[in-house]
């Protein structure tokens, strides 16, 4: 089976996305975008009790990466237009993905995106933020909704995790783009150093 | 211009409303942090101040206190507002209306 990698943000979707590509016998890296200080603790210690849960389900070490991103959203904030920043912050999320790809070997990578979830879930907004990496992306839940999500969720224990309280990204704009287009995004993107960006954040990840 | 301390929406904090509405100079917000040595991340759109707990501040007033101990959110709220209105020293009282 083939290697992948996870982006797992602590919410509902993710682990289910994991248990789905798991129960087929796929290997999995999982990444976390650490948003602070635009969040709190929380998202961290979900995703750390995510993958025990998962771990000991599937009798699989999934490795952790943490990767450092409140200084990639400072930058966004400070030198982009604010409108399109959650796009923005997913092709970052992506780019930082795919590096430990390459690095780990990966041929994929996985997403817990179901289509128009959240404003960065629309079909307009994933073709922009995607357009950033080259590896496939595999999105196990693209085409559920919320209740089949969470009936999964509860049958693997994950969503007590993913409901406790915590503190909600404060980077997200109060109306945030719900339609990109890629020429806007490049432009934003030739106001910063995206490579230096992404270098220092992978650099920074830790495995845990 | 403050009243009252709630928990958020995602009960994983504590936030305050500007009663009436108000915008926030940050420019301004951000030289008071400074001037009261407390540690301030700029974020053009929004501060976060390092104060007992971690405090977004935002252009539009709302304040997020990221701690769910109520005590604490009081006490950095109590630090925290007349540096938003200019005052001097801290007010005594703790948030109201929660």
């Amino acid at each position: 089976m083939a290697r992948g990698v996870m982006l797992m943000s602590g919410g509902i979707d993710s682990p289910v996305a994991m248990h789905y590509l798991l129960r087929q016998g796929h290997e999995l890296l999982a990444v976390h975008m650490d948003n602070r200080p635009f969040t709190d603790d929380s998202p961290l210690e979900k995703v750390v009790d995510h993958l025990a849960l998962l771990r000991e389900r599937y009798q699989q070490a999934i490795p952790l990466y943490v990767v450092p991103h409140g200084s990639t959203q400072i930058t966004l904030m400070r030198e982009t237009d604010r409108h399109v920043g959650c796009v923005m912050c997913r092709r970052f999320m992506w780019r930082s993905a795919e590096r430990i790809a390459e690095r780990e070997g990966a041929t994929f990578l996985v997403t817990g995106e179901a289509l128009g979830q959240v404003a960065s879930q629309t079909l307009s907004n994933m073709r922009t933020a995607t357009a950033s990496v080259h590896l496939p992306i595999v999105r196990p839940l693209i085409g559920l909704d919320k209740q089949e999500i969470e009936a999964v969720a509860k049958s693997l224990g994950t969503y007590e995790i993913s409901t406790r309280p915590g503190v909600c990204c404060q980077a997200v704009p109060p109306k945030p783009a719900t339609r990109s287009n890629l020429v806007q995004i490049l432009q934003e993107e030739e106001r910063i150093d995206v490579e230096q960006i992404i270098d220092d954040c992978v650099r920074k990840a830790v495995l845990l | 211009m403050y009243r009252t301390l709630r928990v958020c929406s995602s009960r994983g904090g504590f936030e305050a409303i500007p009663d009436p509405p108000r915008e926030l100079d940050l420019t301004v917000v951000r030289a008071r942090l400074e001037a009261a040595d407390v540690p301030v991340v700029d974020a053009r759109v929004l501060l976060i101040a390092r104060l007992e707990s971690e405090v977004t501040i935002s252009r539009t007033g709302r304040l997020l206190f990221k701690t769910a101990d109520s005590a604490l959110a009081d006490r950095t709220f109590a630090r925290l507002r007349p540096l938003l209105e200019g005052g001097g020293a801290s007010p005594d009282g703790a948030a109201r209306g929660r």
